[in-house]
């Protein structure tokens, strides 16, 4: 019997200076052609697990390596990284951070360079890799032209090229836009399906890896606590415990069976489900939902016809018109580049309309001074590196006090309260860098809640982020505006929006597409597909029970498992 | 900055950009020589003409411009100093002889800049890594000149989103006496280079799955070949050099409107 592509036989690692191993007794088997999904929550030894797989650790991280990885039969502590690069590509969760040449076709043609590849040979294998990705028609273009997508899939075609036999993608999707990201998983599924090629992928994002997969394993501090096909491993209780997601779809039919519904197997997919749902609903019975609650009228933000052109020329706002009400909770949706970044930093002054106004509060921003804007507008943004400075988490919170010029008094009062609020006060005297990626970005929250804004914004809070902390996220938003905060978040993260049911703004190519609360918007199909969105799984479902009647404007679990079981012929 | 910015490659495909960057070097650097061997206005402003059609064959004006307007402060110190320092040394007077050099040391200068312009904005760096390799310079060394490249928007990039989030927690970069101003740059530069820091582990990671060295001899994507086009170059940059020593050597005064006795 040939031996399994790739063996990992009791292995511990711990990293140089860290108290704790990163992996405990780590075993895995993985089978030539397989699709893996890793998961588990953030710092659960994934990504540290991806980089023995191809030599990184023991050759380029030190410390305390236990046990033996072999791919292909060869072990990772007898050849390096840029010898099993033939075997293992890995790809990482940045793609500008793995991108080293201006020109697409050269970029994919980097490794091969690298190996000594012939001319003849290295020009088929770019072709060939630049196709599967579809990326043929801008061999000529320059990288940083790319979109994030595009730079992605960059990546993968310039692994592709090297031929290796197994892939491992460590988060490829976390910067992309939900279409993107479909994209990306169906190149590779045809690339597993048409070549064989065994695909270990680490993914938060299950709703849509899920239905590609064969196997998913769930690890958590350092261990693999689950390796089974998905049905079970999402079904287990240990994954249960760590929390992790877990399909909505499944979610939904798991109540379905509790509401005494049955099910021959447990769905994992809105196709699934709907071939179990067939035939067994009536076209009547009761309409699920309730009313939406109606908002105060009193405008704190006004967009006026405002188009914003970038000094490069790129138009970014066409005609944006909105306002948004003191106390709304509001979503914007829309793909990369649709403008809706461009439209927050209007809030605060860091771009000013090149045409139509904007009123904070009654004041033209084009008026007023960013730092007198920001003190009513608190902007978060998305990565906490690009903010994080301080030698203390303190110091850090009370960087913007000090900016506004509170008295002493006033700041150490309020730094108090912020620690407080987002629960970091252990992490008071530490410094911002040693903390964690979600740590951090509960800092960076903090450093600018600190100032009571009247109004918060967030730009993508939920990238990167695993399922616990955007529950965290979620919950903290809930209570944001149970005490009549303005909140406003700019995300591309569907599920999530389903979850917490603002109102919802979509944008695309700089307009506004859409604009009502998330029921109406979530469940517009057409809208949703001119901004790039992906509708949510609840809603796919509901649509594809319309012939039955069910109203498909629900976004919530509980809501639509009633609907759907008020049908159900018994 | 945008003397800087002219000089980036931006694509383009005329024969111009096709030269071999090795002919293309040698061009420049004849003009380079030609220039820095004459003191006089006319042999530099012959120089300077000489390169317009080949900005016009390579469809680069707008780039060449900008540069050349970028480099108009510089040009202008120039003369100022020259005008300024010989007005002194010669007992304080102004003869013709002080304003003909002080121009054509400027004209020198913008000379410089637009030839170096021209090979900048006609050459990608992808070829001119290949020519540095076949001329036998160290791969690292290139790698980290085209890295350097391409990293540079990112950078910028990332420098407006930390200025943009430091704005937004009421960082006034203008607020303060000299010194302060110097101290307000602390927040934006702490987090640039953390970034720049975890973001160079992060790349050292990608190249050794990339197979950053695993052979010694390296193979290339493109070929670089002279082709009938690149020796006339050849041959007319080592004319031109030819012909400019000849003539500063045996005939040191033509083209001084005012000789010197």
């Amino acid at each position: 019997m040939p031996p399994s592509i790739v063996e990992v036989r009791d292995v511990s690692y711990t990293y140089p200076n860290a108290e704790e191993p990163a992996l405990r007794d780590v075993n895995l088997t993985v089978e030539e052609g397989e699709f893996i999904l890793l998961t588990g929550p953030s710092g659960c030894g994934k990504t540290t697990l991806c980089r023995c797989l191809n030599g990184l650790i023991p050759h380029f991280y030190s410390g305390e390596l236990e046990g033996e990885v072999r791919v292909l039969g060869l072990s990772t502590r007898e050849h390096p990284p840029s010898e099993l690069a033939r075997y293992v590509g890995l790809i990482f969760q940045n793609p500008d951070n793995q991108i080293f040449s201006l020109t697409v076709e050269k970029e994919v043609a980097f490794g091969l360079e690298n190996l000594g590849v012939e001319r003849e040979e290295m020009r088929r294998r770019v072709e060939w890799a630049l196709e599967v990705v579809g990326l043929s028609h801008l061999r000529h273009r320059l990288t940083n032209e790319l979109s994030g997508g595009e730079k992605q899939r960059l990546a993968i075609a310039s692994i592709l090229a090297m031929r290796p036999r197994v892939i491992v993608l460590d988060e490829p999707t976390s910067f992309l836009d939900p279409k993107a990201a479909e994209r990306l998983f169906e190149i590779l599924q045809h690339l597993n399906r048409e070549y064989g090629l065994t695909i270990i992928l680490i993914e938060h994002r299950v709703d849509l890896a899920v239905r590609y997969v064969d196997r998913v394993v769930v690890m958590d501090d350092g261990l693999i606590i689950v390796d089974a096909p998905p049905r079970e491993a999402f079904t287990s209780p240990k994954t249960r415990a760590v929390g992790v997601a877990v399909p909505r779809v499944l979610e939904l039919s798991e109540r379905l069976l509790r509401m005494g519904i049955p099910l021959k197997r447990l769905p994992l997919t809105p196709e699934e489900l709907l071939e179990e749902l067939q035939g067994r609903l009536r076209s009547d019975g009761g309409r699920g939902g309730g009313e939406l609650r109606v908002e105060g009228a009193e405008p704190i933000i006004e967009v006026l016809d405002v188009s914003y052109v970038y000094p490069n020329g790129v138009k970014a706002l066409d005609g944006v018109s909105l306002h948004i009400n003191r106390g709304e909770f509001v979503a914007i949706m829309g793909e990369n580049g649709a403008g809706k970044t461009t439209l927050v930093k209007h809030f605060i002054g860091l771009l000013k309309p090149t045409e139509g106004r904007v009123l904070v509060d009654g004041v033209d921003t084009s008026k007023a001074t960013v730092a007198s804007l920001a003190r009513k507008v608190g902007l978060v943004f998305q990565n906490p590196d690009d903010q994080l400075f301080a030698e203390s988490v303190e110091e850090e919170i009370a960087f913007a006090l000090r900016n506004f010029g509170y008295s002493e008094d006033v700041v150490s009062k309020r730094v108090e309260w912020a620690l407080h609020l987002l629960d970091i006060e252990r992490y008071r005297g530490q410094s911002p860098f040693t903390l964690s990626g979600g740590e951090r970005k509960r800092v960076a929250l903090a450093s600018v809640l600190a100032w009571d804004p009247e109004v918060v914004v967030l730009d993508e809070p939920t990238i990167g982020q695993d399922y616990a902390q955007k529950e965290r996220l979620r919950h903290f938003l809930l209570q944001l505006r149970s005490q009549g905060k303005t909140t406003i978040i700019v995300t591309h993260d569907v599920e999530f929006v389903a979850e917490c049911q603002p109102r919802i703004i979509l944008m695309a190519e700089g307009r506004i597409m859409a604009d009502g609360p998330a029921r109406r918007i979530l469940s517009d199909v057409e809208a949703l597909e001119k901004a790039s969105i992906t509708p949510p799984e609840i809603v796919r479902i509901l649509r594809g029970l319309s012939p039955y009647g069910v109203p498909c404007d629900i976004l919530d679990v509980e809501e639509a498992a009633k609907v759907i079981a008020g049908r159900f012929r018994r | 900055m945008s003397l800087f910015e002219g000089l980036r490659f931006s694509g383009g495909d005329t024969p111009i950009h096709r030269l071999d960057p090795r002919a293309k070097f040698l061009l420049t650097a004849s003009i380079f020589t030609a220039a820095v061997l004459y003191f006089h206005l006319l042999p530099l402003l012959i120089i300077f003409l000489i390169q317009l059609p080949i900005v016009a064959a390579a469809r680069v004006w707008r780039g060449w411009l900008r540069t050349l307007r970028g480099g108009i402060y510089i040009a202008v110190l120039i003369l100022v100093t020259n005008l300024i320092s010989f007005y002194f040394y010669k007992g304080r007077v102004f003869t013709p002889e002080i304003v003909e050099y002080s121009l054509s040391m400027t004209l020198r200068f913008i000379v410089l800049v637009a030839s170096f312009s021209i090979f900048f904005l006609t050459t990608s760096p992808d070829r001119l890594s290949l020519a540095l390799e076949k001329l036998h310079v160290p791969y690292e060394f290139t790698f980290a000149f085209i890295t350097a490249i391409r990293f540079v928007p990112v950078l910028a990039e990332e420098a407006q989103s930390i200025i943009d989030a430091q704005r937004a927690r009421g960082l006034e970069l203008e607020r303060g006496g000299p010194l302060r101003r110097v101290r307000n740059y602390i927040p934006i530069l702490l987090p640039l280079i953390v970034n720049s820091i975890r973001r160079s582990l992060e790349l050292a990671e990608a190249m050794e799955s990339r197979a950053f060295g695993a052979v010694r001899e390296r193979t290339n994507l493109y070929e670089l070949e002279m082709g009938g086009l690149d020796y006339v170059v050849l041959a007319l940059s080592i004319a031109l050099t030819t012909i400019a020593i000849y003539m500063r050597v045996f005939h040191p005064q033509l083209g001084a409107f005012f000789p010197r006795v």
